[in-house]
Order: C-alpha cells, then sequence, then structure tokens
C-alpha cells in the first residue's frame, strides 16, 4: 500500500507548524506548552506507527523546482529504516518534551527552547523519510542549525558559545563535504531522487558506482559523504564537538546529541549502504567505526562528569553502528547491517534513559561530578532501577538489550575476519578492546547509585514525575528488548519487534534476501559459539580491570592532556588562530593607497602584456615612417618635461613642469590637425595649473627622503605601465579594420561639398563632431551632463557636510 | 524597438531631478524620492516581466540604426541583474528616509542615489560600450561622495582611496575602449560579436583585442572588488553610510559582475584564435584561469580578512571580496573548459554566422546560473546585513562587536534578521543561500568528471572559502548577539520601528526566495541562456552595414 499523502505531510510539517506557532502557544499556556509540545510529537508517533502498521510503504511525492536541468522533488519514502528513525524522532521526542516540562522548570528562554525542539523533530523526521538529495540536505542541515540554537541556549555563557561555533564549524562544514558528495553521485545518476523510483540512485546503483569508477571519483565521493556522516556522528577525530554539546539543556543532551540528530550520520550510512557497497567503503567505514567505538570509549573512562562520559559513550556506540554497516565481507554482510539496524534502536532506548537520569541527578544532587557521586538509590530509587536495566545494556551484560547488538558487532568483525585473514582479524581484536573500556565506564556509571553516599552530597530531592515517567518508559523498551532475547532463546520470539528491524536490515542490505527479505531474529546465545566466548572476554577482563578504574583514569587524563594526542588541540589553535589573524591588514590591506595603486596597475599590465604574449601579437614596423620636423620637437620637449617633473625641486616647480608637458600635447594636437582637441587641451590645462597652484600652498612643503629601493620599484613599476600603455597604442593604430562607424560618419560629413546635404537634412546640424555629439551619440552626452551636475553637487556636499560628521 | 526598455531609466532621471527641485521642502523631496524609488521597481518590473514572457528588447536611441547609434538591450540576463537591483534600491532608499539624518538628505542624497541608480541601470541596458563608460562614471561619481558622505578623517581617507583607483580604472577602461574601437572599427556589442567572429570579412586582427579585452575586464573586476582589484573595497563600505554600503555590495558590485559575464561570455567570447598556452578556440579560453586564480584568491583573502574583524561593517566588506569570489568561481570553471561540441550559428539574415555560447552538456549554462543565484543571494542577504549593521548602529551607537553582545535578548526580530542573512551566506537550506552554493558546488561536482583538475580546484576553493564563511559568521554571530549585555546595549534606544521591519521584510525575502526557487531558478536558467546566445542578442541589436534609416 502507498503511503497517504497527507498522513507524510502532517509527520514532517506539523512540528514546523508547531513551531512557528509556539510563540502564540506559550503566552496562552506558559510553562505548559511543554505537554501541548508533547501532544504534537505524539500525534506524530501516531501518524508513523499508522504508516508502520497498515503496511504503507513507497514514494509520496510533490513538485518543488521543476526548472530545466534542475529537478528537486519533495519526496518521502516509507520503509523500515525510515520508520525507525521517524519512531525514534516522534518517540523520544514525546519522552523529551514531557520531561523537559520538569526540567525546565526554572530555566530562561523556554519559548525560544520548545519552538526550536519543535522545529529540530519535524527536521529530524524530514532527514528520515526524504528520498531526494536536496530535500535531504536540507532536512540535515536544518537539525545542524537547531542543534546550533539550542546547544547555545545559555547565551551569555561562554562556554556554551565556544560549544555551540563548534558545532556548527564542524557538523556544517561535514555537510557541506556531504553536499559534494551528493553532487558527484548525482550527477553520475542525472537525478537528485535516492530511492523510490526506478530510475532513483539506489535502482541503478551498479552503474553509478561503475561510472564513477570510470570518471576517478568513486572514492572522492565516498570519502566526502563518509566525511559528512561522520561529522555529525561525532566519529573520530571529528567527536570533539559532541562532548561540548552536552552545554545544552540536558533534554537535548538527550534527544539530539545521543538518541537523534546524532543518528543522523550512521543514517546516511545506512541508507548509502546499497548504493556505494564496494571494498573502500568497507576499509573505510570499519575502520572509522571500530577506531571511534575504541578511542571514544578510551576517552569515556577518562571523564569527569557524567554527560561527559556519556557523550563520549555516545560517539563510541555510533562507532559501532558505524562498523556495522562497514561490513560488507563474504558472509558477514547481514551481520554488519544487523548490528546497525538493531543497534541504532537499542542505543537510543538505553542512552536516551541514561542521560535523562544525568539530567535528574543534576537537578536534584546539583552535581554532575562523578567523584562527587555514589549511594544515590536510596534517594532516587526509581532513577537506579532505570540504571541498572539501561547500564547495563550499555555495557553489553546478558540478556539485557545492548549485549544482542554486539553480539552481531562480534559475530560480524569474526566472520568477515574468519572469511578474509590476515590483518582483518584485527578488527575481532579491537572490537572486544573497546568493548571492554564499554564496559568499565557503564559500571562506572552504574555506581554512582550504589557504594557509599559522599558526605558532601546534600539531600537529593525526588524528581516530579514528568522527569520520571519517560525514563521508565525508555527503561521499559529496553527491558522488554532484553526479555525478548531469553524468551527468544526458549523458541518465543517478539514477531513485530523482529519483523520490523528485518524491514531495516532490509533497506540497508546489499543483497535482498529472496522474497521475503531480510529474517532478522535474535536470542540469548544457548551454545558456545565464538561470539559468545568474544562478550564473555569483555565482560571478565572488564570485571579484573575495574578495581583499578581511578589509575587508569588518571592515566587516560594525563595522556589526554598532551597537545598532540588531543584532536580539541588542533581544533583550538586553528581557530584561535584564524580568529586572531591579522595577516591580512598586516600583508595585503596595509592602508596604503601607493601600495594599492602599485599592485592594480602592476595587475593590470602583467594581464595585458600577457595577453599580447600569448596571441603573439606583431608590432607594426617603424621604417618608413617620418615625421616632420617641428612635431619631432614638440615630442622631445615633451619627453623633456616629463623627466623634469620627476626631478622637479619643489611643487610649484613641479606643476609648471607638468603643464609645459601639457602644453606640448596641446600643440601636437594643433600639428595632428585637431584644433577643437587642442583647445580643449589648452583649457584644461590651464584650469588645473590654476587648480594647482590655489591648493598648493595648503600641502606640506616636503615628505621626506624617499629610500632608494622604493624608488627603483616605483621606476620598474611606471616603466612596465609604460610599456603596456605604449604597446597598446602601437598594436591599436595599426589596425585597420573596414567598415569603421567613422568611415560612415565622414561619407556623410558636410566636407567636402559633394557629401551632401544627408547630415543637414537628417542630423539637424552641419558639424559631424557636434552631430556626433548631441544626435548620433546624444545619450552619451546626457550621462556626461549628469557627472558634471553630480559633480557640482559633490562639492556642495562635500562643503555642507563638512565638519558635521557622523551626528547620527 | 521598445519604449519599455528606457522607462526604468526615464523614472530614476526625473525623480533625481525632482528630488533636486523639491530641495527646499525636505518632506516633499522624501516623498518624491519615494514615490521615484516605487516607480522605478514598477518600471522595472514591467520592463521583466516583458522580456521574460516575449524576445530580447531593444530600444535604439534617436532612432538610428545600430551600430552607428546607441542601442539599449533589455534581455533576460540584463532584466534579471535589474529585478535583483530593484530589490536592494528600493529597501535600501527606505532604509535611508530614515537613517541618514534630515539635513545629509535634504543637501544631495536624494539626487545622488538616484542618478547612481540611473549610472546602474545604464550600465544593465546598454549595448554600446564606451556608453557603459559613461554609465559606469555615472555610478561612480556619486558613489565617491557618499562614501565621504560623513566626511570624518577615515571617510575621507577611504573616499580618497576609493576615488583614486576608481579613476586610475577609467583611464584603463578608456585606453581599452580606444583601443577595441581602433581594432575592430565599433563600439556596439552585438556588432563587436559579429566583426570577432568574422574578422576577415571586416579586415580584422582579433590578436590585439585579447589584450584589449583584458584591460576591460580588469575594470569590471575593480568594479566587482576581485583579488588583486578589490583593495578599496573594506575601507569604503566601512565608512559609507549603510544603505549606501548596501546599494555598493548589493548593486554596483553586481555591474562588474554583470559586465564580466556580458562582455566576456556574450561578445569577446565568440572570437576564435589561437591563445598560445592557453590553447586553440575561444578567447575564453584566456580568462579562464586567470578567473579561477582570481576567484581562489579572493575566497580566502576575504575569508582570513573576515574571521579577524571587529567591526560589523568591516567584516561584512572582507566578506564580500569572499563571496563574489563564489560569484566569479564557477564563471571561472565554465570559461577554463573548452567548449567541444559548439557550432556555429547564422545571424542577421544569414550573413554572418557566430560560434554558438553554449554547448549541449549546459555546463555553461549551469556556471552562469550559479554565478547569478549566488549574487541574487549576495545581493539581498548582504544588503540586509549592512543594513542590520546600521539599525544597530542607530540604536546603540556602535557596531564594534567588542562593544556589542546580548542582542538576541533585547532584540530578537533584528536579531533573527541578522541570523538569516548570516546563515544566508553560509549557505543553509532552504534560504537563498542554500542554492547559490549548492549550484557553485555543482558546477565543480560536474567539472570534476568532465575536466578533472580545475573541477577539483573549485571544490576545494569552494569547500575551504565556506568554512571561512561559517568561522566568521558564527564569531560575529557569538560575539555581537549572544553574551552578555554590554554597557552599550543596554544603554541603547529603541531601534526605530521602520528600519527594524525593512530588515525583516529583506530576511523574509531570502527566505521566500528560497522556498519558492523554481521562478527564480528559471529566471537564472533563461539569463544564462540568454547571456550564451549570441545569436538572439545579435538579431535583436541588428547591426546593419548598409544603409541608416532615421
Amino acid at each position: 500500500m502507498q503511503p497517504n499523502q497527507w498522513v507524510m505531510a502532517a509527520i514532517v510539517g506539523l512540528p514546523f507548524l508547531a513551531a512557528a506557532l509556539t510563540p502564540l502557544v506559550y503566552r496562552l499556556l506558559g510553562e505548559r506548552t511543554a505537554y501541548a509540545s508533547a501532544a504534537v510529537a505524539a500525534v506524530s508517533f501516531v501518524l508513523v506507527g499508522q504508516l508502520a502498521i497498515t503496511d504503507a510503504r513507497g514514494l509520496v511525492s510533490w513538485t518543488w523546482i521543476d526548472a530545466p536541468g534542475f529537478d528537486v522533488a519533495l519526496s518521502f519514502y516509507v520503509d523500515g529504516l525510515s520508520l525507525l528513525i521517524g519512531f525514534l524522532a516522534s518517540g523520544i521526542g514525546i519522552l523529551i518534551l514531557t520531561y523537559s516540562g520538569g526540567y525546565m522548570h526554572e530555566e530562561p528562554g523556554k519559548m525560544k527552547f520548545y519552538a526550536t525542539l519543535l522545529a529540530f523533530m519535524g527536521s529530524m523526521l524530514g532527514v528520515a523519510f526524504a528520498a531526494d538529495l536536496i530535500v535531504l540536505f536540507v532536512f540535515w542541515e536544518l537539525t545542524s542549525i537547531s542543534s546550533f540554537i539550542l546547544i547555545g541556549h545559555y547565551t551569555g555563557e561562554t562556554s556554551s558559545q565556544y560549544a555551540a561555533r563548534k558545532s556548527m564549524l564542524i557538523t556544517v562544514a561535514g555537510g557541506l563535504f556531504m553536499l559534494l558528495g551528493f553532487l558527484l553521485v548525482a550527477g553520475e545518476g542525472g537525478t537528485f531522487q535516492l530511492l523510490g523510483t526506478d530510475q532513483a540512485l539506489i535502482a541503478q546503483a551498479e552503474s553509478i558506482r561503475e561510472g564513477l569508477r570510470a570518471d576517478g571519483l568513486f572514492v572522492p565521493a565516498l570519502v566526502l559523504i563518509g566525511i559528512g556522516a561522520a561529522a555529525k556522528s561525532a566519529q573520530v577525530p571529528l567527536h570533539i564537538w559532541l562532548p561540548n554539546a552536552m552545554e545544552a539543556p540536558t533534554p537535548v543532551s538527550a534527544f539530539l546529541h545521543s538518541a537523534t540528530m546524532v543518528k543522523a550520520g550512521v543514517y546516511l550510512v545506512g541508507r548509502f549502504r546499497p548504493l556505494l557497497v564496494s571494498d573502500e567503503w568497507q576499509l573505510l567505514f570499519v575502520t572509522m567505526g571500530l577506531v571511534t567505538m575504541t578511542v571514544a570509549a578510551i576517552l569515556a573512562v577518562g571523564a569527569s562528569d557524567i554527560k561527559e562520559l556519556l557523550a563520549y559513550s555516545t560517539a563510541s556506540h555510533l562507532g559501532l553502528i558505524i562498523a556495522g554497516f562497514g561490513v560488507i565481507g563474504a558472509g558477514a554482510n547481514t551481520y554488519g547491517a544487523e548490528t546497525g539496524a538493531f543497534h541504532i534502536l537499542n542505543h537510543a532506548a538505553f542512552k536516551a534513559a541514561l542521560f535523562l537520569v544525568a539530567g535528574i541527578i543534576a537537578h536534584e544532587a546539583g552535581t554532575r561530578m562523578i567523584d562527587d557521586l555514589g549511594g544515590l538509590w536510596r534517594e532516587l530509587p526509581i532513577a537506579a532501577a532505570v540504571t541498572v536495566v539501561a547500564a547495563l545494556g550499555m555495557a553489553g551484560v546478558p540478556p539485557f538489550n545492548g549485549f544482542y547488538s554486539k553480539e552481531f558487532l562480534f559475530e560480524a568483525t569474526y566472520e568477515l575476519a574468519h572469511a578474509s585473514g590476515g590483518l582483518w582479524w584485527i578488527l575481532p581484536a579491537v572490537a572486544v578492546f573497546g568493548s571492554v573500556f564499554t564496559f568499565l565506564y557503564s559500571i562506572r556509571f552504574l555506581m554512582l547509585f550504589f557504594g557509599e553516599k559522599p558526605d558532601a552530597l546534600g539531600h537529593v530531592h525526588a524528581p516530579p514525575w514528568s522527569m520520571r515517567l519517560p525514563a521508565v518508559v525508555l527503561a521499559v523498551v529496553a527491558g522488554i528488548i532484553g526479555i525478548g532475547g531469553i524468551t527468544g532463546a526458549a523458541g518465543v520470539h517478539i514477531e513485530p519487534l523482529e519483523a520490523f528491524v528485518s524491514q531495516v536490515v532490509d533497506a540497508t542490505a546489499i543483497e535482498h534476501g529472496g522474497e521475503h527479505g531480510a529474517h532478522f531474529e535474535y536470542y540469548l546465545p544457548t551454545e558456545l559459539t565464538v561470539p559468545v566466548l568474544m562478550s564473555a572476554t569483555t565482560i571478565g577482563l572488564g570485571a579484573v580491570v575495574y578495581p583499578f578504574y581511578g589509575q587508569l583514569r588518571d592515566t587516560i587524563v594525563r595522556l589526554r592532556s598532551v597537545p598532540v594526542l588531543s584532536a580539541n588541540w588542533y581544533y583550538d589553535s586553528a581557530v584561535d588562530g584564524l580568529d586572531r589573524s591579522r595577516v591580512v591588514e598586516s600583508t595585503i590591506q596595509t592602508g596604503l593607497l601607493r601600495t594599492y595603486a602599485l599592485v592594480l596597475l602592476l595587475a593590470v599590465s602583467v594581464m595585458t602584456l600577457f595577453a599580447y604574449a600569448a596571441t603573439a601579437v606583431g608590432l607594426p614596423s617603424f621604417s618608413g615612417i617620418v615625421s616632420p620636423v617641428p612635431m619631432v620637437i614638440v615630442l622631445g620637449v615633451a619627453v623633456v618635461a616629463a623627466f623634469a617633473v620627476t626631478r622637479a625641486p619643489s611643487h610649484v616647480a613641479g606643476v609648471l613642469t607638468l603643464s609645459i608637458l601639457g602644453f606640448m600635447v596641446a600643440i601636437f594636437y594643433i600639428l595632428g590637425d585637431a584644433p577643437d582637441l587642442a583647445l580643449t587641451q589648452l583649457l584644461i590645462e590651464t584650469l588645473v595649473l590654476v587648480l594647482f597652484l590655489l591648493v598648493l600652498d595648503k600641502l606640506p612643503p616636503f615628505y621626506g627622503e624617499a629610500r632608494r629601493s622604493i624608488l627603483a620599484r616605483d621606476a620598474i613599476a611606471s616603466g612596465i605601465v609604460g610599456i603596456t600603455v605604449f604597446v597598446t597604442v602601437l598594436v591599436t593604430t595599426a589596425a585597420n579594420p573596414e567598415n569603421r562607424i567613422a568611415n560612415f560618419f565622414l561619407e556623410r560629413g558636410g566636407v567636402p561639398a559633394e557629401h551632401g546635404t544627408w547630415i543637414l537634412d537628417y542630423g539637424g546640424g552641419a558639424n559631424i563632431v557636434n552631430v556626433i555629439l548631441v544626435d548620433f551619440r546624444a545619450f552619451d552626452t546626457l550621462g556626461e551632463i549628469s557627472v558634471i551636475a553630480m559633480a557640482a553637487l559633490s562639492v556642495i556636499a562635500l562643503i555642507a557636510m563638512r565638519e558635521r560628521g557622523e551626528t547620527q | 524597438m521598445s519604449n519599455v526598455v528606457i522607462a526604468p531609466m526615464l523614472v530614476a532621471l526625473v525623480t533625481a531631478i525632482l528630488t533636486l527641485v523639491t530641495r527646499a521642502r525636505p518632506r516633499l523631496q522624501r516623498t518624491v524620492s519615494l514615490f521615484g524609488g516605487g516607480g522605478y521597481v514598477v518600471a522595472v518590473g514591467v520592463l521583466t516581466w516583458r522580456v521574460f514572457s516575449g524576445p530580447v528588447l531593444t530600444y535604439q536611441l534617436s532612432g538610428w540604426t545600430a551600430p552607428y547609434g546607441i542601442t539599449l538591450v533589455a534581455d533576460q540576463l540584463a532584466a534579471f541583474m535589474l529585478a535583483m537591483s530593484a530589490v536592494v534600491t528600493i529597501a535600501a532608499l527606505a532604509f535611508s528616509t530614515d537613517y541618514i539624518e534630515a539635513f545629509g538628505q535634504q543637501i544631495v542624497y536624494h539626487p545622488l542615489f538616484h542618478l547612481m541608480v540611473v549610472g546602474v541601470t545604464g550600465a544593465f541596458l546598454t549595448g554600446d560600450i564606451f556608453n557603459l563608460f559613461v554609465w559606469f562614471e555615472v555610478m561612480l561619481m556619486p558613489s565617491y561622495v557618499l562614501v565621504v558622505f560623513y566626511s570624518g578623517p577615515d571617510h575621507t581617507r577611504a573616499a580618497l582611496q576609493y576615488t583614486v583607483l576608481n579613476l586610475i580604472g577609467s583611464a584603463v577602461m578608456l585606453l581599452a575602449i580606444g583601443g577595441i574601437y581602433a581594432t575592430t572599427g565599433t563600439l556596439n556589442m552585438a556588432d563587436l560579436a559579429v566583426r570577432l567572429s568574422n574578422p576577415e570579412a571586416f579586415g580584422i586582427t582579433v590578436g590585439p583585442v585579447v589584450g584589449l579585452a583584458a584591460l576591460l575586464f580588469a575594470v569590471f573586476a575593480l568594479k566587482a572588488g576581485i583579488v588583486p582589484f578589490h583593495f578599496w573595497v573594506p575601507s569604503a563600505y566601512e565608512a559609507a553610510p549603510a544603505p549606501v554600503s548596501a546599494m555598493l555590495a548589493g548593486v554596483t558590485k553586481k555591474v562588474g559582475v554583470y559586465a564580466i559575464i556580458r562582455l566576456l561570455f556574450t561578445v569577446f567570447g565568440a572570437a576564435q584564435l589561437d591563445l598560445g598556452p592557453f590553447g586553440d578556440g575561444s578567447m575564453l579560453l584566456f580568462f579562464g584561469p586567470i578567473l579561477l586564480v582570481m576567484a581562489i584568491a579572493s575566497a580566502f583573502l576575504g575569508g582570513f580578512g573576515a574571521v579577524g574583524q571587529s567591526n560589523l561593517d568591516r567584516l561584512l566588506a572582507y566578506s564580500s571580496i569572499a563571496q563574489v569570489g563564489f560569484i566569479v568561481l564557477p564563471l571561472a570553471i565554465v570559461a577554463t573548459i573548452p567548449l567541444t561540441d559548439g557550432g556555429t550559428v547564422a545571424v542577421l539574415g544569414g550573413e554572418f554566422t557566430v560560434p554558438t555560447g553554449a554547448g549541449t552538456d549546459g555546463l555553461r549554462v549551469l556556471g552562469i546560473v550559479a554565478a547569478l543565484l549566488y549574487a541574487l543571494n549576495h545581493a539581498v542577504a548582504k544588503s540586509l546585513l549592512f543594513l542590520v549593521s546600521g539599525t544597530i548602529n542607530a540604536a546603540v551607537g556602535t557596531i564594534e562587536t567588542d562593544e556589542l553582545g546580548g542582542l538576541t535578548r533585547s532584540r530578537p526580530y533584528l536579531s533573527g534578521a541578522f541570523l538569516i542573512g548570516g546563515l544566508s551566506l553560509v549557505g543553509i537550506p532552504p534560504l537563498m543561500g542554500f542554492f547559490g552554493k549548492l549550484t557553485v558546488f555543482d558546477t565543480a561536482a560536474t567539472a570534476m568528471a568532465t575536466n578533472g583538475t580545475v573541477g577539483e580546484i573549485a571544490a576545494v576553493t569552494a569547500l575551504g572559502g565556506a568554512i571561512l564563511t561559517i568561522a566568521y559568521v558564527s564569531k560575529a554571530w557569538n560575539d555581537a548577539f549572544w553574551g552578555t549585555e554590554s554597557m552599550a546595549v543596554v544603554r541603547a534606544t529603541a531601534q526605530p520601528l521602520a528600519l527594524l521591519s525593512i530588515v525583516v521584510v529583506l530576511a523574509l525575502v531570502l527566505v521566500v526566495l528560497g522556498i519558492g526557487l523554481d521562478p527564480v531558478y528559471e529566471g537564472a536558467h533563461g539569463a544564462a541562456s540568454a547571456a550564451l546566445d549570441r545569436g538572439a542578442y545579435i538579431d535583436a541589436v541588428g547591426p546593419s552595414y548598409a544603409e541608416v534609416q532615421s
């Protein structure tokens, strides 16, 4: 069955509409806006559920841009993967917005907060369902921007500003890399449509891969898209924004920065898996995923703040999912897909629950420092119960939910190593190694509730139900998944869940498993297999190392503080350097007009001479040129005057010498039969001379000695400019095109008489120059008159505005 | 002949004169000015509508046939640029009436403003290179005095630099035009295209024209503020009153961009010759690598310059240098790539042929579309940001970011407008800026597939420049809008509602242009096709070499 258009429109559109209406709603409801927003999320959730239950799958599309060569459809596609993310965005949305009702009680900026959260939810639903690359990108960037605004929620805090800018720089820049990757893929496929039609990119995956390879663009496209996913999903070394993002209020951390937005990256990897499957894919994503999983888990152990711990843990688990989707090797690819698909669900459940618990702790105990907390179960029994389920799931302890998806990863890495051999054996080893750290920090988080309560910790209040209930719901979901494994071992499976995960697996699968698609099931293992051994090793090693947690943490903190080992150090150095850099103003934009003019003239000259050289322009020959003696004398005097100007001892002498040059040019015009030009030139020379003499009084008589190096530089520059103009004049005056416009006028000019009276009849004048000025090219004259008028106005303005300054 | 072509210029010219004669009655003057601005928008609107629903319109001044008289040509490229400018013009004008102090307005502001509009419009419409020079001067003259408007020492220094550099530019332009006339025997652009592609028929040597075109190109680059012709930009934008900066960045800069597209792609690109190391083919091949280097230099110099700035106007000025780099980057890409599948098209009733400008793969068109969409975004977003800066200046009295802070608390709408403008510069969807960035990236990506190296260089530049944009926009936002409220912000007066509403409307325009991109894209596509459709352009102008009619 096809999804209903209106349902789809409502799922994505409703949150945005609600966001736009939030200012009004807030005025009416005040703080209870939280619950109204949760209701909106509930509607979205029900609609997503309706799609899932009624088996509505396929494409919904509206035309958005239908211009020549640029065709973007506002299209959405429903399948297992999009429904999974859709359920997370709306379902956890309900819980988070409800929770916010309690959490945000005394916080500032609630109206903006709820509006942005709703807009985020709409964007995330858009990312989940988008079937067109451009539409996907639009919603993708909107999630980045909502994240930016929410991280900077406490606008007055420097740390919030730092964190918001960091997340924007990394995720938005990563998005741009991804966009370029998208365009490479779309360019090859000839469409932006990713899914849902016969011409969609996924449908022609094979030919796109081949085409990209032929152009040598396959690896660039893969890497560019990988960078986008890595930035969004906090993969090493782009993970650094995520711990800082914890500056946001805790509901935001739980919602955006663990359960949904950061899943966009892994979602993308899952989505593109069938399209870009290849050996390079496996190498890139398995490496990236496992490195992130391990490094982030180690950093989580080094954390001193519970939200920081959870942030690193999130990055680590996203790495696990990416590694899962990365596996495509022989016999292991289905396990890989199952890892990714199932862990998205499991991680969202236990991690969101833990964040909500962290929020409860911070709110009620007044601190988030791990060392200051302990024995909380007496005062927060419900939170303690939630944590037991969620933290053990995070640790991968059977029979809790995280155990099953981690088993799939172990299975996938083992099978891959088994089939490929060689260096691939590193993978299962790294997976176990990383998981040991996961186990360690999970148990540490759990121990916040057990052991002795530190004396410094005061009375811990009970949180309101609006904060407790969402955490409980998530823990129950996680618990049910865990129980499903136990019953599964006995042959009783949670059919709807498994069927649903099968669909997710199917969407990311590289080969479709027969008629009914993939078949997914999970259960508590009843016999000893290699993955079970790997899990046992993980837990065993973790239990052995746990007593030394303190020393381990100190070591990690020490290592982390070594600048070159810390990705943050590179980021901070680069951004600080950039912010402080005055390199442009100190080297190029110096404020010296002399330099500016020099560069301008040299650039013009060099470019022009370059063009003459490239086209091998021939200079006219000088032989046979006969100059009358008077002309030689006049030009000679002009040249001497030009040299004299540069040697003039005073301004007055300089100006007078300059006017000799000018008058010589005027005489040259007379000798060249151009009396009107000569008149103009004489007039201007006279005026300029007078003006100069009037102004000279105001100038300082002496500017200081010029350095020889500067004089030499200026001489060379003047030489180059002179050559350029000289060559230009030579080359152009040598040309003799036919049909010059001038010929037309010359043939019709009043002189000689045999031309007749055409110019008088049609132009209304006898002098051809006048007729050109006031008729043929009257429009030019209009413009020039305007310029003169404006010059006059400018003088008025300069005089009138003088010394008034900027009095606004 | 179509009279509507000249309507926008006439409206602006008449308004300029009327605001001059009503100087004694300031309120009347302002009203006339605003009505004139409105009339200009209507005239441009009608012209745009006519051009986009019909053929290329021309207006032969005084009825003299081209190439002997002056021809105005309104094709889709010119109309697109005019429409873009009209949006900025009316916003800047309305802003001025409330922002510029009454005395300043009364003296000369309004006549100069409208004459600047006359110059801009003439430059977009003219089909004659000497006439282009004239309108450049008409556009520049008022801008000199509007930059020095406040007449302080810094303003004077900025204006002096601006004036001197542009006067050098004018001299270079005259040299180029004189040379082109001497070499080809014509000033009419359509005629020039015909002659350059049929050199034998007119006894022309094409070689020297490359150098002359380079001279001309340098002048356009100076107007557009492309590195290394950008030196005047930061100080001039900082010194000018906010609405004038908005005009300089939003409109006059685009005149330079337009002239590059029009002259290089429509006119000079028609010449086919051996360009030595640049290859053998269209004259564009010479300019491609040069434009590419200039675009790269602009994107990075502007970006690095902007990040470190603490003065909002100066930051925005550097950003303009970077953004114009983005505008010419796709032009550089498509100029570099030789047109292998281009044939020729017969013009003037089959008398001559000219090479087609657009290939069958559509990459040339895409590159120009990208430049136009990016230019449109820059026009609206940058003028919006300058006007926000002006509004802050009017209310708080400073635009130094270290004296600002916490503006989001007391001024959410103003801050929101800045954020939208900034995000549009970054290229965040669904704002207009996203589609500019998208098409620039698309041009680079397509070039990567067809002509590796150039595409790769362009892609790296686009990514690097975009990251710098994020850096300076986010820095300005953090410094001025988030953070704790500074003393200056606390003591500030309420911003005038009129200024705020103009700013908010411009922000909405960015959203609307983005979400409603379809007609905008089609407009840009039509404009880009028109820029490359030499046949239609030449036939519309119809230069005649026989008898002249009056």
